[in-house]
């Protein structure tokens, strides 16, 4: 976890516009292996955009994505998830038709075949504390257990990055810190490299040791809980806007 | 009221049948959200496979799926491929226009090796009938639904129980979050659609046990499997089968009660209902 460790995904001068709207624009960072990074910013701002763009669910208009070594601009999604990047969704997409277990098991396919399958699936429900709704359907479960059946399945595809889109929002505090205790779990003790997009303040600061800061599709600061809060761009841009709310 | 219990069986075992087709249609329009015209014309070609293996090779006609299944299979991926991948993207008049197509190319082809008059094989193995209760019921017919229920039980089993069928949920289920665990979408797609087109296999080689052929036959069936899917909803096999066999029993009874020549007009009435009615069908789950 140290800040010197190099990058397990670098990005440089990416852009995603549609149509006039620049939604990322000329976007370069690295997010160190092994660490816990945040990506902030005002609603609007494009860090699902940025996601989208760096796990090839769209094609950059500009830029480039290297991860792990390897650039991977404009390749599958699935493709990138073999290489061991994973994500939740900001609207949880969890398989509304199948059952948690089920669910679970279609992103531990991405690394095992039908004989050690179920092992990954038992191991993946019990670190994220789902055993109770295992066999639920995914379509009756409410916003904390979905979040966290999201997170099962991105971790099921064994990924060396993990990228979680707004994972805190809508829960309580005492689900929050479940959460958050989880995530500090995984990176821990499986070295996964997390990068969170987040609004609940209170999960950023707590939990990320570098933060990046995107207002209207720039990169407009970059630093330490410490640092970004002290930052006066970043105060007028996004906390800012709050404390006057 | 003989005549209505007599014709209601033999539409309820035809509608079996219908609903084999149907599962191929629906796996995928709900996989792939593709319009699928062609749908029927894979049926006529199926069982254009089967009267030419059939009378090529004496095989009878409710053996030939062995051969039939994989070449149809193949078909399927070979037209997703260069067709149908294409135009995924693309609004659905697009897609229409091309299946339409499709469906006019293996009409013509078919024409052209076969020729325009109607085809059929000499009397399979599972001729003859039994007598229940003083109705008559063909054997071909009740073998045909038989086997079309194992197929709908088979295919139901491999969507819930296999790899492939999971990462075929899943990908009907969401495309973006199925792709970012790992799940290659194009190839999904070329599953879904070439074992949709597999299944019509299995129904031709059943539907030339009792049935002849003639190019013109796609439209039919490419419609009334419209109509079952509409009545039955996307999501629910089982209700595909009851959807099958309600539309299957509506034809015969307008044939038999009304004019032979009625059984489209009533198969529409309902496909027209339901939309009116009941747009998500009858077992949709949404």
């Amino acid at each position: 976890m140290s800040m010197s460790s190099e990058p397990i995904l670098q990005v440089s001068n990416l852009t995603k516009r549609f149509g006039n709207l620049v939604a990322v624009n000329n976007v370069s960072l690295q997010i160190p292996a092994g660490e816990i990074v945040g990506l902030i910013g005002p609603n609007g701002a494009g860090k699902t955009t940025f996601f989208n763009t760096i796990t090839g669910l769209y094609t950059p208009d500009e830029g480039r994505v290297v991860f792990k070594g390897q650039d991977i601009t404009g390749m599958p999604p699935h493709k990138i998830c073999k290489l061991g990047m994973s994500r939740t969704f900001q609207v949880t997409k969890a398989f509304t038709e199948m059952t948690v277990e089920e669910t679970v098991r279609v992103g531990a396919y991405n690394r095992h075949g039908e004989d050690d399958v179920m092992e990954k699936v038992d191991e993946v429900i019990s670190f994220c504390g789902l055993e109770e709704i295992r066999h639920q359907k995914c379509g009756d479960l409410g916003l904390a257990s979905l979040r966290r059946v999201e997170l099962a399945r991105a971790m099921a595809t064994e990924p060396d990055l993990l990228l979680l889109d707004e994972a805190g929002a809508g829960l309580t505090a005492a689900e929050l810190a479940e959460l958050m205790e989880i995530l500090r779990k995984l990176n821990r003790e499986q070295s996964v490299t997390l990068c969170v997009v987040e609004h609940v303040m209170q999960m950023v600061m707590g939990l990320c040791e570098r933060i990046f800061v995107l207002d209207a599709g720039e990169l407009i600061a970059e630093g330490t809980p410490e640092e970004i809060s002290n930052n006066p761009r970043v105060i007028e841009a996004y906390l800012g806007e709050r404390a006057i709310r | 009221m003989d005549t209505v219990i007599q014709s209601l069986l033999n539409g309820a075992l035809m509608g079996c049948v219908y609903a084999l087709i149907t599962l191929g249609l629906s796996l995928i329009f709900g996989v792939m959200n593709v319009v699928n015209f062609a749908h029927g014309d894979f049926v006529m070609l199926a069982m254009y496979f089967t009267f030419f293996i059939g009378s090529m090779w004496g095989v009878d006609a409710v053996f030939t799926p062995a051969v039939t299944f994989p070449l149809l299979f193949l078909v399927g991926v070979v037209a997703y491929y260069l067709i149908i991948d294409g135009t995924l993207r693309q609004k659905y008049v697009t897609q229409i226009a091309v299946t339409v197509g499709l469906m006019t190319f293996l009409r013509a082809l078919t024409q052209l090796m076969w020729k325009a008059q109607p085809r059929a094989l000499p009397y399979s193995l599972i001729q003859g009938s039994i007598h229940i209760a003083g109705y008559n019921i063909m054997l071909s017919r009740l073998i045909s639904a038989g086997v079309s229920i194992l197929a709908i039980g088979g295919v139901s089993l491999f969507l819930s129980r296999t790899w492939p069928g999971r990462a075929i949920r899943a990908a009907s289920d969401d495309l973006d979050a199925a792709s970012l665990m790992g799940v290659n979408y194009r190839w999904t797609y070329a599953l879904a659609f070439g074992l949709g087109s597999a299944l019509t296999a299995i129904a031709g080689g059943l539907l030339m046990t009792f049935q002849q052929v003639d190019p013109t036959m796609g439209v039919r069936f490419g419609l009334l499997s419209w109509c079952v899917l509409a009545l039955a909803g996307l999501g629910s096999i089982p209700g595909l089968l009851i959807s099958g066999v309600i539309v299957g029993a509506a034809e015969a009874l307008s044939m038999s009660l009304w004019d032979p020549r009625a059984r489209s007009l009533i198969v529409y009435l309902i496909f027209i209902l339901v939309l009116w009615v009941r747009p998500r069908g009858l077992f949709g789950r949404k």
